[in-house]
């Protein structure tokens, strides 16, 4: 009787194999973008960068306007970077738009493979946060409170460095993993002391329910957080002719979040995720759009990756190093900058953050200016 | 009805342990699922050490990849720093506190309130369909409330591991005392038993077994919510390094929690499992 | 005896301490002694729900819940009975798996999930794999547990017929087995469902009532979460209750 059970078994695995191969004969290719965040009450929408600009505008589907048997998927995910490394690791992911630089990088220094094909969103500030009625007024006063990070996402790497900075690391502080909700949640009900995060945390301040008693903007520019476009090792090898389809989608874009004269639009996309444009205002005072939305590897996009991963190894977040230099696959993005004469529209800067060439974007005006 | 008439397992339930039969009136030689006898050891230790074989041999040839499976040596080197720093001992102990704080807590009150429902049955009408309905909450579904109400410490876990001692020791410790054999109770009567007399010498000697799995359901489910709770936001504990190695993409971190709640688990099986033994010994003694 | 028997329904005792305790909420709501915000009182509850189930939110979350559970127990417990069935009838298989099996079974059940989540994802595959592995022990160990508690006079039986193993299997041991085996049924449907909400609150966002709950606890809509709270045990005694039946309906030829 066993032996007649193992051969049924065997016989339905070998069913069921073959049944999961017949897609992969399919003529339609999907491609499977998820991005790091969720908006307010978990809608699947993004802010702060230009690959949310590019999910709503619907830019990589455009790229594919005739080409019926190619579908572009968006996915939302809650758990930000650590939950797009899960979706990558198990095969469900072929994009990450806007991932973090520290779940790109202990992704890939745990094996994952991927390639880095653009900026997606870098010198995101860091806010922190505390009740209104909180007697916290600065960072040196969070020993031993009970503070909330988002643990793997590039949050932490921020944190990290501007404890650090202050003299101390997380084992000074109890700290505990949120998601972004509920740790705007945790805060206002008391749960929590404070709480390190983005611009989402900018309306509640103005609305008295929080105060922001620090933030990296006006800071040292290197503690702000970055993130990136990437793609699997295995989707850009076998479709390299729609990874760079894909990523002229992103940096069109780009183009879009980085001109001045679309200001007020842009933050009317991202008020989608139902934070009031007013915080994106605020967010962005005194910081243009392209600041944060250039899509471009230069040398000082370079050497902050280099920086974070020594950072990461030193606050024990990998163990393996990340060679940045064969992780970045420009060619995709300079391809894509060269066919749409975009090459000088965006500045570059060395590793020092000293500029290098100027970018025509820095001549476009918001209406009123 | 060949429905076996022990406490149906309810919303709250999820028992590491096996849920034992009533005793029944001539015991019969039954096979106990799980025995396993010393002549059969070496068969035994087989599969697990075939299973550590092919994991040492998956991460030695990269069968699946690391950071899906990560070598024994890197679950071994996470618990040994875990071990040296101390902060695997207190994590563990918080955990293990938290569990003790909320199985007395829900233990106590449901003696009291199951040995109230035993004795009285119209009390059980009342209280019982209530009690069962609330009960088919998954606790889980009570956490958000909780947690708005009291925050993300100790307290809602507490609160949250003690409902789910309190709901099988209530049902197990009122069934237990009201079905004391009518021949015990007709027994008291004969000899004009007090009502102390026959709640202390009768009725509850006759309903421990059925207390004690009450309360070793208790314990099962509360270690089971522990968990749960944890992965949903705590400063520290078994969950939290859980979910600390979750977010960091650090498998072996995870292993190692889950190998720490592992033996936890068996040692409870194990420790309830004499425990149990030794109490039957004491009732067969006693009969 | 403690199951739900739906005769007790309809007699008026049991109705006594739940109407008392609404009308205390009730007043408690009302009376401003607590923050509205924790206690919100019962009309709001129930408005709240009215507008949950106008839009369409209460039944598509509900559905997509229901469906998860469903298709994880039906994977979960199908390996439980084919494991529980070859544990029952067969000592190598004892042997082999046994240990292994007991040990998993000393796992708290949400010590999986990160596991899981990676390495099935936290989409819909990762949810269902950590349905299954909730619905898996109990049918487990209930079925090998009838296996293995069939009455020697069974076997003897069979041996006197003369029966062959699969005829002995087929028309005695598995009837047999039977009520074990619908306890162990019930329990992983119970376990299952405890594993779908717990899947909804920690894995990625997706359709269901977890999903909803969390965005409830999220923005301090105390109205929902007490609202889903009432659906979900209205959910759970339904699961109960239809389990019952189904299992008296089957085995009714074992009724005296």
């Amino acid at each position: 009787m066993i032996r007649i059970r193992v051969t049924t078994f065997l016989a339905s695995l070998g069913v069921a194999l073959t049944g999961l191969a017949l897609p992969a004969m399919a003529q339609t290719t999907t491609i499977r973008i998820g991005y790091p965040g969720v908006g307010i009450d978990n809608r699947p929408y993004g802010y702060g960068d230009y690959p949310s600009i590019a999910a709503v505008g619907k830019y990589i589907e455009a790229e594919f306007k005739n080409q019926p048997n190619v579908k572009v998927t968006w996915t939302f995910f809650r758990g930000a970077g650590p939950a797009l490394n899960e979706s990558i690791a198990a095969g469900q992911i072929d994009f990450a738009a806007g991932l973090g630089d520290l779940p790109s990088i202990v992704g890939k220094s745990r094996g994952l493979n991927t390639e880095y094909l653009a900026a997606g969103g870098i010198h995101s500030p860091l806010y922190l946060a505390v009740p209104a009625n909180s007697t916290i007024t600065s960072i040196d006063q969070l020993r031993g409170k009970r503070v909330a990070e988002f643990r793997g996402t590039n949050l932490q790497m921020a944190t990290d460095r501007v404890l650090q900075v202050h003299g101390f690391s997380e084992k000074d502080i109890r700290f505990i993993s949120l998601d972004m909700n509920s740790a705007t949640a945790a805060l206002v009900s008391g749960a929590i002391d404070a709480s390190f995060g983005g611009s989402e945390y900018l309306d509640l301040a103005k609305r008295g329910i929080v105060k922001i008693i620090y933030s990296t903007k006006g800071d040292d520019p290197t503690l702000g957080a970055e993130s990136g476009i990437v793609v699997t090792t295995a989707f850009e090898k076998a479709h390299p002719d729609l990874t760079e389809k894909v990523v002229r989608g992103f940096v069109l874009a780009a183009k879009y979040g980085s001109d001045e004269a679309n200001r007020q639009a842009v933050f009317a996309i991202w008020a989608k995720s139902g934070l009031p444009a007013g915080s994106f205002a605020a967010d962005f005072k005194d910081e243009r759009l392209a600041h944060r939305d250039s899509p471009v590897i230069d040398p000082y996009l370079i050497a902050r990756y280099k920086d974070q991963v020594a950072h990461a190894k030193a606050y024990h977040l990998i163990t393996n190093t990340v060679d940045v230099d064969s992780w970045f696959q420009p060619k995709y993005l300079n391809e894509a900058l060269a066919e749409l004469k975009l090459q000088n529209y965006w500045p570059t800067y060395d590793s020092r953050g000293n500029k290098l060439t100027d970018g025509a974007v820095e001549q476009t005006r918001a209406a009123g200016e | 009805m060949a429905r076996s008439n022990r406490p149906v397992p309810q919303g709250s339930e999820m028992s590491g342990g096996t849920a034992t039969l009533p005793p029944p009136a001539v015991r019969p030689r039954r096979r106990h699922p799980g025995t396993v006898r010393l002549g059969n050891l070496a068969i035994g230790v087989a599969m697990p050490i075939a299973l550590l074989a092919l994991w040492q041999a998956s991460a030695r040839f990269n069968i699946l990849p690391e950071q899906i499976l990560p070598p024994p040596q890197a679950v071994i080197g996470v618990l040994r720093d875990g071990w040296n720093d101390g902060s695997l001992q207190a994590n563990t102990l918080v955990s293990l506190g938290r569990v003790a704080n909320g199985f007395l807590a829900g233990g106590v009150i449901g003696l009291l309130v199951g040995v109230v429902l035993g004795l009285s049955a119209a009390w059980r009408a009342m209280v019982q369909p209530l009690f069962l309905t609330l009960a088919q909450v998954p606790i889980l579904g009570w956490l958000p409330i909780l947690i708005l109400i009291s925050g993300l410490g100790d307290t809602p876990k507490i609160i949250a591991i003690g409902w789910s001692t309190f709901v099988p020791v209530v049902l197990n410790t009122s069934q237990g005392i009201a079905q004391v054999p009518r021949s015990l109770l007709e027994l008291g009567d004969v000899l004009s038993f007090s009502r102390w007399s026959r709640l202390r010498s009768i009725i509850l000697p006759s309903a421990v077994p059925q207390i004690f799995t009450g309360l070793r359901e208790g314990l099962a489910n509360g270690w089971q919510t522990l968990v749960a709770v944890e992965l949903l936001g705590s400063f520290s504990g078994l969950g939290y390094m859980m979910a600390y190695g979750r977010q960091l993409f650090q498998l072996e971190m995870v292993l190692a929690a889950v190998v720490v709640v592992g033996l936890i688990g068996v040692l409870l099986y194990l420790f309830l499992g004499f425990i149990e033994r030794r109490l039957l010994r004491w009732q067969a003694g006693r009969s | 005896m403690t199951s739900l028997r739906p005769s007790l329904i309809l007699h008026g005792r049991p109705y006594v301490i739940p109407v008392l305790l609404l009308l205390v909420w009730e007043i408690t709501a009302h009376s401003g002694l607590v923050d509205s915000k924790f206690v919100p009182s019962l009309e709001a509850v129930a408005r709240r729900g009215w507008a949950e189930i106008g839009d369409g939110d209460l039944g598509s979350d509900l559905l997509a819940s229901l469906r998860r559970d469903m298709t994880g127990f039906v994977v979960g417990a199908t390996l439980g009975l084919s494991f529980g069935l070859l544990m029952g009838f067969s000592a190598l298989a004892r042997r082999l798996f046994g240990p292994l099996l007991l040990v998993h079974r000393q796992i708290a059940l949400f010590a999986w999930i990160p596991l899981l989540s990676a390495w099935f994802g936290g989409g819909e595959d990762g949810k269902l794999a950590f349905i299954a592995m909730a619905a898996f022990q109990p049918t487990l160990m209930n079925t090998w547990r009838g296996v293995a508690n069939i009455p020697p006079s069974y076997r003897e039986l069979a041996a006197v017929l003369t029966f062959n193993r699969l005829d002995f299997i087929r028309t005695i041991a598995l009837p047999g087995a039977m009520p074990e085996i619908f306890v162990g049924l019930r329990s992983a449907l119970i376990y299952a469902w405890i594993a779908t909400i717990g899947s909804e609150l920690l894995l990625d966002i997706s359709p269901g009532l977890g999903g909803r709950m969390n965005e409830g606890q999220q923005l301090f809509e105390m109205d929902l979460l007490v609202f889903y709270l009432f659906v979900l045990g209205f959910v759970g005694v339904l699961l109960s209750l239809f389990a019952l039946r189904l299992e008296s309906h089957l085995i009714r030829w074992k009724a005296r």
